[in-house]
């Protein structure tokens, strides 16, 4: 007790010591409180809050310590209750209590073990305040503080918390709905925490509600729980005997889609990896320190302390158990050490496993921390899964057979016994995992080959015997083994999967050893791989980076040369980019250690650029899209970059930091702005990320939205125009209010594609997935495009017409058409006044500067009644000046000249004196109202029939000139057409 | 952060006769309790920093408060050779503060 009493003095010593600003801010808060009336005191506040962002935080901060620290002060002490203290804070809070949510979150991933309780308690009823107030962010802070909830301790302050916590949840359960990863994350967290509740009454309340509030999740957002992967099946095992739990088992088997439609049964959800933050999020942040403190900094045979520190911490109790399955998960899921640590003498990760297996003192523990320890290689594939989360299995039975035989002989029993055993109906797969984990293990060179493990003399000879009958093909040496695996040829081994893998150990023990036939028989069978052709590899002209490298850290300089070995990747999925693909994982794990100097940014920058130029000079686009066409697509290690930043929140430090890479990136090598579009459009994983392209773009030296995304597509416009096309029905919908207005972007486009395109592109807005225009920024674009080459302003026209957009709002583009000047717009725009009104009236053509046309009257009813009868003269009165080549035609026509009479009848005399020469026409009407040939001419004319002659303006005068101008018309395409075939010729063959 | 004032002392830099001395070590392990004549007991702890290990003598009731894998600060301590050991002592105003 009297120890207790010092820790606790100490941790308050310590909480008072360290937060000085917390507590400098919450003086300037009661200085400003004390002794004034509450209106006073809320007006003081806001006159600092307002004086700009260091006093608003302050007062936030202030009061955020306030609520924390001040629980038993009596409210008419100071003037100030905690109460009134959040309420206050709610009133001045003008970023939504940002600040707050992130002190929260720092007090709780750095300090909650060192607060104290009443301090912890208030902590509480802050987060249930904000939550009850649904302040945005506040489910990332249940998350963290979920996080706090250790497993295997039931202690009374962690059960504490952890009922705390619940009760958050579950009276504001409506408001965690909203949130998916929250529903996830409480559901991975609670189903873990009700393992370790039992015995004591008070327990059991805790996990019957803990059990109602899990299952009522399970039960209505199953699609949500499926989110985590498979490790929520291993979960739910564990609690399968609750009653209730049962139950659920019962539809998961055999009635999955009563849990969701979606959901088509366990083999699904066993198939997905389980996301790195579920793993995590069981640790609480001392523990994790603690164990990736032992995976990076301590060397291997110093760790004995650092376990025994870690043991009498966390795992020194019977309860305590449990919480090894979560630290061998977390250990093969999470922890992936960089190479460079994996080929030092730090503590490696199966020694930790071991010392984890060693210690377990029950049996059920030892069982199930086996099965955490294998259960990536249940339904492993090489695709989906990590070799490093089954490495660590391997490694501790490999590294264990001669210090404790009996940890590799338990090891390998069970993961013989597992396979009929896991789960009967899907014994198949279960097989097929383990299989494609050890092929893997050997590909991989984790072990060269099997046979030492599995045909040892220290093994007992039934184990022996029960590894020989399952695993057949990995344990026929009867040679000591030796390392002679290194004469293969390394070509080889990019050659096939299965080949390589048999044949240097076949090729070892072919002397000494003949196995059964059948077994020769499938030998036979593989040798026929190693003859297959060695696919044609792009070959590289060799890149110097040499003067780059010399100015990298040591352990990056290493990466960056394991990137150069292999760098000439054949095909996106040969284990080749794979193994690249995890070098670049590691080099951007090592941007991200906390202790990177990133002035070495811009060097790596240039090297990823130099030994990456063949990304940048293929095609990006596959030639067939089709989900896994993209999704391998994706996979370059390049792009490891684009999907490590989708997977960190915005306002990390790491993301920012990922950002300048990419900006020394794109400083040398523009082209990865569209490949990072590309990425954000094509990949799963960054499904609804567009957004993070603003972020880049920002970061840039651009520095802005606007010019970075047209920079892009210029880019992309200039190397691919498939790509392009392929681009721009997302970068119109993430981005309206940089594209819509941009004529720039619209004729990139249009310049480009061919009529193929143009088609996709119109079917695209067609089904309304592309929005190219909009009401009030279309005319803009349409003018601008008047400038355009005429298969240019065919297609804009082509993509206008694919709206909906009323005409009316193109109509005051009419002033800016000139007769001959704008053969292209005037043509389609006619064509779409036909349709407009279906009169087969006779139309007339602007052909000069004047506002107006009588087309636009006859099309807009609403304009006509608008429009003052002297408007309608003087338009009618400007066409006769201006047509003068077709006025004749439409000035005999009798319905206009009968008109031209009537008005003149009624109009007044300043108008008959002003259009005189108008009417003058209509009295030469009377003259020559009974001359046939030209009404014959008139009907002839004013019915378009033909295509040509609607879009040709019908005067017989200038048909020689009007000829030659639709030949123009259909002449100029094909240059640009053919000039663009020249430049994407794959895109438009493979149509 | 820290309350301290200069920045913690490395044990590789700790000489004998040295006084003053801020230092942030953890504990690796507790030796047996020793009493003196006065009835004072006594404890030599083996602590150590990132750059060496090195015996501190603890002094009456802090001692049984102390566990290996503790993180403390000493402040004012001083250090001086004791059985030929080059030995570290909180001296007088200084004190030892569990800080992890």
């Amino acid at each position: 007790a009297e120890r207790q009493a010092e820790r606790g003095r100490e941790a308050g010593s310590l909480l008072s010591r360290e937060p000085n600003r917390l507590e400098r801010c919450m003086s300037i808060v009661t200085s400003m409180t004390a002794g004034v009336s509450e209106r006073e005191a809320n007006d003081a506040l806001n006159a600092h809050v307002c004086k700009g962002p260091p006093q608003h935080e302050e007062v936030c901060l202030g009061l955020f310590t306030l609520v924390l620290t001040e629980p038993a002060q009596d409210a008419g002490d100071s003037g100030v209750c905690w109460r009134n203290c959040y309420r206050d804070l709610a009133l001045v809070s003008r970023d939504g209590m940002n600040i707050v949510l992130n002190k929260i979150n720092q007090i709780l991933m750095e300090k909650y073990l060192k607060l104290q309780d009443t301090c912890r308690t208030q902590l509480v009823w802050l987060v249930r305040e904000l939550v009850k107030s649904g302040v945005l962010g506040a489910d990332g802070v249940c998350m963290t503080f979920m996080k706090q909830i250790a497993g295997g301790d039931v202690t009374a302050k962690n059960i504490w918390l952890a009922e705390s916590v619940l009760d958050i949840l579950t009276e504001q359960r409506e408001w965690v709905l909203k949130s998916g990863i929250l529903i996830a994350m409480a559901v991975y967290t609670y189903l873990r925490l009700i393992v370790d509740h039992h015995g004591t009454a008070q327990l059991q309340a805790l996990r019957q509600k803990e059990v109602d509030f899990c299952l009522s999740l399970l039960r209505e957002r199953f699609m949500e729980c499926l989110m985590i992967g498979r490790d929520l099946v291993r979960l739910l095992q564990n609690v399968a005997r609750i009653p209730e739990f049962e139950l659920l088992w019962k539809d998961i088997i055999h009635n999955p889609q009563a849990l969701s439609p979606q959901f088509t049964g366990i083999l699904q959800l066993l198939q997905s990896r389980t996301s790195r933050k579920f793993l995590a999020c069981r640790l609480t942040p001392d523990m994790e320190t603690k164990l990736l403190f032992m995976t990076s900094r301590v060397r291997f045979g110093q760790q004995k302390r650092y376990q025994d520190w870690f043991q009498r911490q966390y795992l020194s109790t019977p309860d305590s158990q449990s919480l090894r399955c979560d630290l061998i998960r977390y250990i093969c899921g999470v922890v992936h050490p960089s190479n460079e640590v994996l080929s030092s003498d730090i503590l490696p990760r199966w020694a930790i496993i071991g010392w984890l297996l060693t210690t377990c003192t029950s049996n059920v523990a030892a069982s199930n921390a086996k099965l955490a320890l294998f259960y990536d290689w249940l339904f492993f594939s090489p695709d989906k899964d990590s070799i490093m989360n089954i490495e660590p299995a391997i490694l501790v039975m490999h590294h264990s057979m001669k210090p404790h035989p009996a940890i590799t002989a338990t090891l390998l029993d069970f993961m013989c016994r597992i396979i009929p055993n896991f789960y009967p109906p899907l014994e198949g797969h279960v097989r097929q995992g383990v299989f494609s984990s050890l092929n893997h293990i050997v590909e991989k060179r984790v072990l060269a080959h099997l046979a030492p493990l599995f045909d040892n003399p220290k093994l007992d000879k039934e184990l022996r015997a029960m590894l020989r009958e399952k695993f057949p093909e990995f344990c026929s040496s009867p040679s000591p083994p030796v390392e002679v695996k290194l004469e293969e040829p390394v070509s080889v081994e990019m050659d096939n999967h299965m080949s390589d893998k048999d044949e240097g150990f076949y090729d070892n023990a072919e002397a000494a050893f003949s196995d059964d036939e059948e077994d020769l028989s499938s030998r036979g069978k593989k040798r026929e791989f190693r003859f297959h052709p060695i696919k044609e590899t792009v070959v590289e002209e060799p890149v110097d980076i040499t003067p780059y490298l010399d100015q990298l850290d040591e352990s990056l300089r290493d990466k960056v040369l394991q990137l150069q070995k292999g760098r000439c990747a054949p095909l996106p999925s040969s284990p080749d980019t794979e193994a690249q693909c995890e070098v670049m994982q590691e080099i951007v794990d090592q941007v991200l250690e906390e202790d990177f100097d990133s002035e070495q940014l811009s060097v790596l920058a240039s090297c990823l650029q130099e030994l990456f130029k063949a990304h940048f000079r293929g095609e990006v686009l596959p030639e067939e899209i089709t989900e896994e066409s993209l999704e391998e697509s994706v996979g370059k290690p390049l792009y490891l970059i684009f999907r490590n930043l989708c997977q960190m929140q915005e306002d990390n430090s790491s993301f920012s930091l990922l950002l300048d890479l990419l900006s020394e990136l794109y400083q040398k090598q523009p082209k990865i702005g569209y490949h990072l579009l590309y990425y954000l459009r094509a990949s799963k994983a960054a499904a609804g990320k567009m957004n993070l392209y603003e972020s880049f773009a920002q970061a840039t030296q651009l520095g802005d939205l606007h010019t970075c995304l047209m920079m892009d597509m210029k880019a992309c416009q200039e190397d691919d125009v498939r790509l392009l096309c392929h681009l721009t029905p997302s970068i119109y919908t993430e981005f309206p209010d940089e594209t819509l207005r941009s004529g720039e972007l619209l004729n990139m486009i249009v310049a480009v594609i061919d009529s193929a395109q143009l088609q996709e592109l119109v079917c695209h807005v067609m089904m309304g997935n592309l929005v190219m225009f909009r009401k009030d920024s279309v005319l803009n674009i349409l003018i601008q495009s008047l400038d355009w080459e005429t298969f240019e302003q065919y297609c804009a026209w082509q993509l206008f017409l694919a709206h909906n957009i009323p005409l009316e709002t193109i109509i005051p583009i009419l002033q800016h058409l000139k007769y001959k000047e704008h053969p292209e717009a005037l043509s389609c725009l006619l064509l779409q006044l036909r349709r407009e009104k279906a009169s087969p009236a006779p139309r007339a053509l602007p052909s000069a500067s004047d506002s107006g046309c009588p087309c636009s009257l006859r099309s807009s009813s609403s304009k006509l009644a608008q429009l003052t009868l002297e408007q309608i003269l003087e338009h009618l009165d400007n066409l006769r000046l201006n047509l003068t080549n077709t006025k004749q035609n439409f000035f005999s026509q009798t319905p206009i000249l009968q008109a031209l009479q009537h008005v003149q009848a009624s109009c007044d005399e300043a108008h008959k004196m002003k259009f005189s020469d108008l009417f003058s026409l209509a009295e030469e009407y009377e003259d020559s109202s009974s001359k046939p040939p030209k009404s014959r001419r008139k009907a002839a004319l004013s019915s378009p029939r033909s295509r040509k002659n609607a879009t040709q303006p019908p005067n017989a005068e200038e048909e020689s000139g009007s000829s030659s101008a639709s030949e123009e018309e259909d002449t100029k395409p094909k240059p640009t057409k053919r000039k663009r075939k020249g430049s994407s010729a794959v895109g438009s063959d493979s149509d | 952060m820290n309350g301290g004032t200069d920045p913690p002392l490395f044990i590789k830099d700790i000489k004998p006769g040295l006084k003053n001395l801020n230092v942030v070590f953890i504990v690796l392990e507790i030796g047996r309790v020793t009493k003196t004549k006065d009835g004072h007991e006594v404890r030599s702890c083996k602590v150590a920093d990132k750059t060496g290990s090195i015996t501190i003598s603890v002094w009456d009731e802090i001692g049984g408060l102390i566990q290996p894998g503790d993180i403390i600060r000493l402040t004012r301590g001083y250090a001086s050779m004791w059985k030929g050991c080059l030995t570290l002592y909180t001296g007088r105003g200084g004190e030892l503060q569990k800080i992890g």
